[in-house]
């Protein structure tokens, strides 16, 4: 009877896995569970928010004043530079109208979101953020910040999105060379020292050291010309098909505290 | 205690240890912590006269696979497997010195830790940070803390 007792539960788990990890029916259960469970994410997340009010209270005139300027100085610095990037951008439109190429500088409706201070399975890289389907967020949106790519959206619930990072081991994103447009795809690796590696681009490709990768946007289902690293090594041994490339992410996983949630083309 | 009291206890130990194991620390930190959803449970399934251990094993689980983002039953066939270990020692762990009550829980991380990266290399292939092997020792070591922790909330 005690054997009976503990097959049963044994025998669930299993065909729960073989079903979660093949298929996708358990998908609406899973949302729904996760947000009837929210509130312990509100819960873990509470010092980190008082913590945040503690400061923001307690932050003394002088320092918000500093802050204020340096941060209207970087403001002012940004105009600059980003009419530079109008003046570059209308060019390209021409030349892009002469070439008759399809070629378009990405714009797209982007949303502000926080970091929360929430873990997910060790296993995996993941963070939650503090939006949900409540601001728009829905399933596989790019996830970027100031320096890059950061990663996609796998699971939403009303309050909070958790997104999967680019350095986590089964998480894939088409990229291309900024310098010569060579395609590969980008996996993660599990160790933390290491980011991620570039595969499927073959043997004889132009690639250095120092390259940069951007999102490729091929298969539409990430918009392109977002960083997502820096090429780090190269292993061109001649007994696989392959380049073995290493990159370095371009956003410092570790320091995120804010993100930009990519929603879809700003027409 | 009555099964009521019994079941609000294990309501009580499981809320806190899903907080506890949803709270962010560094990475490594984070990968080395004790399963503390094993170590709570096995509290539970020792000093108290629970029903339905196995079931509530795989709930727990199921529960947790579901708010880290895991797969589902990862976590629900790691536990049941190692409550059925922890059960078959309960006898002895109350005439056992905490050297020994900490092997056994050990030995219970052990499974768990098997378990839930057997699942893990069945769907993601084996890759992996070595950092985790460290849980079941940090498990072993945090016991007594835990132990006395959950005596206080018990009485």
């Amino acid at each position: 009877m005690r054997l009976l007792k503990l097959l049963v539960p044994v025998l669930l788990s299993i065909i729960l896995i073989v079903l979660d990890t093949r298929f996708s029916y358990l998908d609406n259960f899973k949302k729904i569970t996760l947000t009837l469970f929210s509130p312990i994410y509100v819960i873990v997340d509470l010092p980190s928010q008082v913590i945040d009010w503690v400061n923001d209270k307690g932050a003394d005139n002088e320092a918000l004043i500093s802050e204020n300027d340096y941060l209207k100085g970087q403001l002012i610095e940004l105009k600059v530079r980003l009419q530079t990037y109008n003046n570059l951008a209308l060019e390209n439109q021409k030349i892009s109208k002469l070439l008759d190429s399809s070629y378009e500088i990405p714009n797209h409706d982007v949303l502000l979101a926080r970091i929360k201070s929430i873990a997910q399975s060790r296993l995996s890289k993941k963070i939650v953020i503090d939006k949900g389907s409540n601001y728009g967020v829905a399933l596989s949106q790019l996830i970027i910040s100031s320096d890059g790519a950061v990663g996609q959206v796998t699971q939403v619930t009303p309050m909070f999105a958790t997104v999967r990072l680019l350095t986590d081991p089964t998480q894939f994103m088409p990229v291309k060379n900024s310098r010569n447009g060579i395609r590969g795809i980008t996996k993660g690796m599990a160790s933390t020292e290491k980011g991620m590696m570039v595969e499927y681009v073959p043997l004889d490709s132009d690639v250095k050291v120092g390259d940069l990768f951007l999102t490729s946007g091929i298969g539409n289902s990430y918009p392109s010309g977002y960083l997502v690293g820096r090429v780090t090594s190269i292993d061109d041994s001649l007994d696989v098909s392959f380049l073995s490339i290493t990159l370095r992410p371009a956003q410092n996983m570790n320091k995120l505290e804010m993100v930009l949630i990519v929603k879809g083309k700003n027409d | 205690m009555t099964n009521s009291n019994h079941f609000f206890l294990l309501v009580k130990i499981s809320i806190i240890a899903f907080i506890i194991g949803a709270i962010s620390l560094p990475s490594s930190l984070e990968l080395a912590s004790p399963f503390w959803i094993l170590s709570f449970f096995s509290y539970w399934l020792i000093y108290s006269n629970g029903k339905n251990i196995f079931t509530s094993a795989f709930i727990l689980g199921i529960l947790l696979d579901i708010i880290q983002g895991g797969v589902l039953g990862q976590n629900a066939l790691a536990l049941v497997l190692s409550s059925a270990f922890i059960l078959n020692v309960k006898k002895s762990f109350f005439v056992s010195n905490l050297t020994t009550q900490q092997v056994y829980i050990f030995l219970g991380s052990v499974i768990y830790l098997s378990v839930f990266l057997l699942v893990h290399q069945l769907a993601q292939g084996l890759n992996f940070d070595w950092l985790i092997l460290l849980s079941p020792f940090t498990g072993a070591i945090l016991w007594p803390l835990i132990r006395s922790l959950l005596a206080k909330l018990k009485q």
